[in-house]
């Protein structure tokens, strides 16, 4: 194709352009297409996919559009100003990554939050997790074109930012509401009961979830199949590992806060399709307000904050020494490495986000071979957040 | 589920590598390694059962001239996690890549470590960055790379009399 020249109306050879070189079409009849970063389904990361017809056959991802610098930036700042920050490295599930953040610096310390405090700890991150799940299912509905399921999803995500909201004062960021030592304040009157109620709204979502809806299992069954030894090689964590039959979670295996005195099941598949992993999610939302049902009840009166950080103190020490801190959080592994060389910044902090290897390893080998109608389904059957990839 | 106490794999570890690892809590060890046979140590121990790379995290150490490299190992089975920690000079920053051991994990770790710190990783087929476009200065994770100045010196304007404040 070629252009006129405005001026003269006469076609100018040095003016002309080609489509081609935009999108170039190789001789076997590959092309490449970029899903995202501008897809309304991508979020704030792309996949460069390189296809042959409707197959593709390579896919590179393609991170960076949230890269923040966390790491760094924590370098500069105070914890508490880094419980903050912490809220920011997953958007959809904010409270987790503050326990993490909150847990690394209690360690490094060695301080021990109140035992109130570890059960508020326990409702805020399963109610985050629910959140972060009920998110995923209305991802993944409008990913396969099941818009009814976006915004059932979406509503019933509502109850639980009311409660956030409630609780801490932040309906999406909690402002570092889990803080080193314990939370920044108790439970206002009446929350357990407003939280007992939200919990059977979820009860109903799940149910609604569950009632097959013919088009997502037409769309997921057999798709994005990820084999168990290819989830190890390529270090899946989470619900992605469990639904390829592994039965590994960070709160049973290496439990942290009080997660060994709950009871609650760890649901696998042995699949390791997309539908797998969406049925693995589901099931998780039961375990998690089965845990929330549990720490209702038992939770005791008290103290919410360690004693020696119950007035604010702007500038605490972090001594010397280095730890390593694991959680489940919803979409996997999320560990925090806190170095301390005995001032009142952290020396060094690593991130390690659950999202940065499904969304580079995991996706690229899932997409390789794929028909580009089923990306959309394997990308958010995931469960994805550019957010802690990026960092 | 049977947690295992963490001191078998230790024991094994002095047997063999004449190492000796340190337990700071219950399923947590800690190894000071040499750079020299570090990837069949990893070799070694993936053959024990640390399938899961959990992380690498890189640490500046300016004053004593060395980079810090942590690797954060689990076993699914035993349920530790074993953290091995080398020192690498940090002139001719260098390290021998395990994604001979842990493969695509290991090798979406080091890109990362190689953007950030600039180190090698010997054996890595695929170091482009993943974070940063264009960038043209030095790996900003480093402690000798000021972010306030170097945003100061080519993203704002003394001139321009609302961007000035940043100076301040």
């Amino acid at each position: 194709m070629s252009v006129t020249s405005a001026t003269t109306g006469k076609m100018n050879a040095n003016e002309s352009i080609t489509i081609s070189q935009s999108q170039p079409v190789a001789e076997d009849g590959g092309y490449d297409f970029y899903f995202g970063p501008a897809h309304p389904g991508s979020g704030n990361f792309g996949v460069k996919l390189r296809m042959a017809g409707e197959v593709v056959t390579s896919a590179r991802a393609d991170p960076g559009y949230l890269h923040r610098g966390f790491e760094k930036l924590m370098e500069y700042r105070l914890p508490i100003q880094n419980s903050v920050l912490s809220d920011r490295i997953c958007v959809l599930e904010a409270l987790n990554w503050n326990l993490i953040h909150a847990e690394a610096v209690e360690e490094l310390m060695e301080i021990e939050p109140p035992e109130r405090a570890k059960y508020i700890r326990v409702i805020m991150a399963e109610l985050s997790r629910i959140q972060s799940h009920i998110i995923w299912f209305g991802a993944f509905s409008i990913g396969t074109g099941f818009e009814t399921g976006f915004k059932l999803a979406f509503g019933y995500r509502d109850y639980i930012l009311d409660l956030f909201e409630m609780i801490t004062g932040g309906r999406v960021y909690p402002a570092g509401y889990i803080c080193p030592g314990g939370v920044r304040r108790d439970f206002p009157d009446g929350a357990p009961q407003r939280i007992a109620q939200v919990l059977d709204q979820i009860g109903r979502m799940v149910r609604i979830e569950e009632i097959e809806h013919p088009a997502l299992p037409a769309r997921t069954k057999g798709v994005g199949v990820l084999s168990l030894e290819d989830a190890i090689r390529l270090g899946a964590t989470g619900p992605v590992l469990r639904a390829s039959g592994l039965r590994a979670d960070v709160r049973k295996d290496d439990p942290y806060e009080l997660y060994e005195r709950f009871d609650f099941e760890v649901p696998t598949r042995e699949e390791g399709d997309a539908y797998a992993r969406y049925l693995v999610g589901i099931e998780e939302v039961r375990q998690s307000v089965r845990i929330i049902r549990q720490a209702l009840q038992q939770l005791p009166e008290g103290e919410v904050i360690a004693p020696n950080l119950r007035r604010i103190k702007l500038t605490v020490k972090i001594p010397e020494g280095e730890v390593y801190v694991r959680n489940e959080v919803a979409r996997g592994e999320a560990g925090m490495y806190m170095v301390g060389d005995g001032g009142d910044k952290p020396y060094r902090v690593k991130i390690r986000g659950p999202s940065f290897l499904h969304m580079i390893p995991v996706l690229e080998h899932l997409l390789t071979g794929a028909q580009i109608a089923d990306v959309p389904a394997i990308y958010w059957s995931l469960n994805v957040c550019p957010a802690d990839l990026d960092r | 589920m049977v947690v295992k106490e963490a001191p078998e794999i230790l024991d094994k570890i002095a047997l063999e590598f004449k190492t000796k690892g340190e337990v700071r809590r219950k399923g947590r060890i800690w190894l000071d390694m040499p750079a020299e046979g570090f990837v069949d140590f990893c070799r070694w121990l993936r053959e024990q059962g640390f399938e899961h790379l959990s992380a690498i995290s890189a640490i500046d150490w300016p004053a004593e001239g060395v980079y810090g490299l942590a690797y954060h190992i689990w076993s699914y089975a035993d349920k530790t996690l074993i953290t091995l920690k080398v020192k690498i000079d940090r002139q001719n920053a260098v390290m021998d890549s395990v994604t001979s051991v842990w493969d695509g994990s290991a090798q979406a770790h080091e890109r990362e470590i190689h953007e950030l710190f600039g180190i090698k990783f010997e054996g890595n087929n695929n170091l482009t960055p993943l974070f940063l476009e264009d960038w043209e200065g030095p790996p900003p994770f480093r402690k000798d790379f000021d972010w306030r100045e170097y945003v100061g010196d080519k993203c704002y304007n003394r001139e321009n009399e609302r961007e000035r404040v940043y100076y301040d």
